[in-house]
């Protein structure tokens, strides 16, 4: 193994980069404009209004009792309540009879529909009751906190597959080209080994993946200004390691595509299972025996559980839980690159 | 003792799926000599080549590199391979390609030597041009100075002079010849018979076997033919 001939692959990456200004903007642009819509549409305070609307008259006393509360009601015959509800521009609808209140809800968005429906059934509830719900129910936070938003809490996992996504595409592609160019044949043919050539790889593509997490967690904390706990190094360190991984995949992957276009349609393969499974949209714990199974042998699984525990929760580096994911994902890494290895085949037909 | 063959292939059969490429070839190069490997499209002269160069593994049968494995040569920066279709980085430079292939194969004075390798081919004055804005001709060129950079001591050629011309052609071969009277053994193939005519000699090939061996000449008088297109035709259907 000479170092001075994974250096000149490396060395020799670099300069490819520093000549094709416009992959360089993509590598470094590209997050931060995704992250800077995604923060819009996650960080700005949600508008939690729910707009009710009554069938029929209701007491007047019900205005004033609502008033100070994040209902909006307004007062409608029956069917234009209901067109109200069908065109959207309601959220429920009341009907009040004897001792009994009828919610009816759109019902469309599961999501929504939940919020909807704890919200007016507290405010109705508070209502009846007539004493404030915050008398006695006192909530304290573990983790997070009364300003602590949807985009703190996703954050961590989106900087986990933005890092992981750009540098798996370009070093995939990359990679794939050299095969195709006949440079893959050229290089075999000169003292250089597979393992230096896949250790120059790591080397060249590291520094710009590195660079590039540095670039996307500078941009979540300092731009969209994430709430987070923990230590900002520890933050990268799991990201270091994350990427790492990801170009050693993107160069054992690339065995298994013949054009850039078959290249190209491994990206979902590769990154829909993880954004789906590995705790973005629903925790590990929560998903089925065989999603869970999978779920254990992809590599953002890891590195969205060791992120979310530093920055949400602020666990240490040297926390048993971070050293386990770090660990889990370095050996991740040193696979796919003895994979690559084994994938660069001298016989070539 | 015998000096060490440049390149010996006892009985190489080498096939891919269906396709038998080598079918039993044998060949001996000695040291400095020039060697033409001759033979239609899909003869296997490209594989052989090959197989020299370390990047196929034969099915059987021995070959040995100046007395080593073709990986073992290869590795020890004894051998130069020049690829049919130019092997460079479009994103680069001429000069930052050279460097590159210069460093992989452990060129201590590179500076001296890229530059020597450019005017070998002509080409120091473009020697900041971007490689993929150059002429196919050029590119073959850097391809060939990508080559030499490391002074190989066995020079395996395919089709070097493709899309290059006449002119330059000219002073490809002889520097060619001034490399084989220090000692290099250049083993070149082609289908262009006025280069073949430069080689000291020449092997036909087809279906992967050696059909013929020899100078230009003996193979033109063996043939009985009137020059070496004749010549290779005759014996081609000789031993069809």
């Amino acid at each position: 193994m000479s170092l001075r001939r994974a250096g000149a692959v490396a060395r020799r990456i670099v300069l490819q980069f520093r000549h094709d200004r416009r992959s360089l903007a993509l590598l470094f642009v590209a997050p931060m404009v995704v992250l800077t819509l995604v923060g819009a549409l996650w960080g700005s305070p949600a508008t939690n209004t729910v707009r009710v609307v009554s069938a029929g008259d209701v007491d007047p006393q019900l205005f004033e009792a609502l008033r100070g509360t994040e209902i909006e009601l307004t007062v409608l015959d029956r069917d234009a309540a209901l067109d109200a509800l069908k065109a959207g521009r309601a959220d429920a609808m009341v009907e009040f009879a004897e001792n009994a209140a009828t919610v009816t809800v759109e019902g469309s968005d599961p999501t929504r529909t939940g919020a909807i429906v704890g919200q007016v059934q507290a405010a109705l509830t508070h209502l009846i009751l007539e004493v404030p719900l915050a008398a006695f129910v006192k909530v304290t936070y573990l983790y997070g906190g009364p300003g602590y938003g949807l985009l703190d809490y996703l954050a961590p996992v989106l900087i986990a597959v933005f890092a992981f996504f750009f540098v798996f595409l370009l070093s995939t592609v990359s990679f794939l080209r050299e095969r195709t160019s006949g440079t893959l044949e050229r290089l075999l043919a000169t003292p250089l080994t597979r393992g230096e050539l896949v250790l120059g790889y790591l080397g060249g593509f590291a520094l710009f993946a590195l660079l590039q997490a540095l670039v996307i967690l500078a941009f979540t904390v300092f731009v969209l200004k994430v709430q987070y706990r923990g230590n900002l190094a520890t933050i990268f360190v799991v990201e270091a390691v994350l990427v790492v991984g990801a170009v050693s995949l993107g160069l054992a992957i690339s065995a298994f595509a013949r054009n850039e276009l078959q290249a190209v349609q491994f990206v979902p393969l590769v990154l829909l299972p993880q954004v789906f499974l590995s705790g973005f949209l629903v925790p590990v714990d929560q998903l089925g025996d065989v999603l869970r199974a999978i779920a254990a042998v992809l590599p953002l699984t890891y590195a969205n559980e060791a992120l979310r525990s530093v920055m949400v929760k602020g666990y240490p580096v040297t926390d048993p839980l971070i050293v386990r994911d770090i660990g889990i994902l370095a050996a991740f890494a040193v696979a796919m690159a003895v994979a690559a290895v084994v994938s660069i085949r001298r016989e070539v037909a | 003792m015998d000096a060490v063959l440049a390149v010996e292939a006892r009985d190489v059969r080498k096939g891919f799926g269906p396709v038998t490429a080598l079918d039993g070839m044998s060949l001996a190069v000695k040291p400095g000599e020039i060697y033409g490997l001759l033979g239609p499209n899909g003869s296997g002269k490209t594989t052989l080549i090959r197989t020299l160069a370390g990047l196929l593994r034969p099915d059987a049968g021995e070959v040995r590199v100046l007395g080593l494995a073709p990986r073992a040569a290869v590795s020890s920066g004894a051998v130069g391979y020049m690829t049919q279709s130019p092997a460079l980085y479009a994103e680069l430079s001429v000069d930052e390609n050279l460097r590159f292939f210069a460093a992989l194969e452990g060129v201590t004075d590179a500076d001296a030597r890229v530059e020597e390798a450019l005017r070998r081919v002509d080409l120091l004055d473009r020697r900041r041009a971007t490689a993929g804005t150059l002429s196919s001709g050029m590119r073959t060129r850097v391809s060939l100075a990508a080559t030499l950079l490391h002074q190989p001591r066995l020079l395996l050629l395919d089709e070097p002079t493709v899309g290059v011309d006449p002119a330059l052609r000219r002073d490809f071969w002889q520097h060619f010849r001034s490399l084989a009277a220090t000692g290099v053994t250049i083993l070149v193939s082609s289908h262009v018979m006025d280069e073949a005519s430069r080689c000291d000699r020449l092997g036909l090939i087809r279906s992967g076997r050696l059909l013929a061996e020899g100078s230009a000449g003996e193979l033109v008088a063996r043939a009985d033919a009137a020059d070496l297109e004749g010549a290779f035709l005759a014996l081609a259907a000789a031993t069809a």
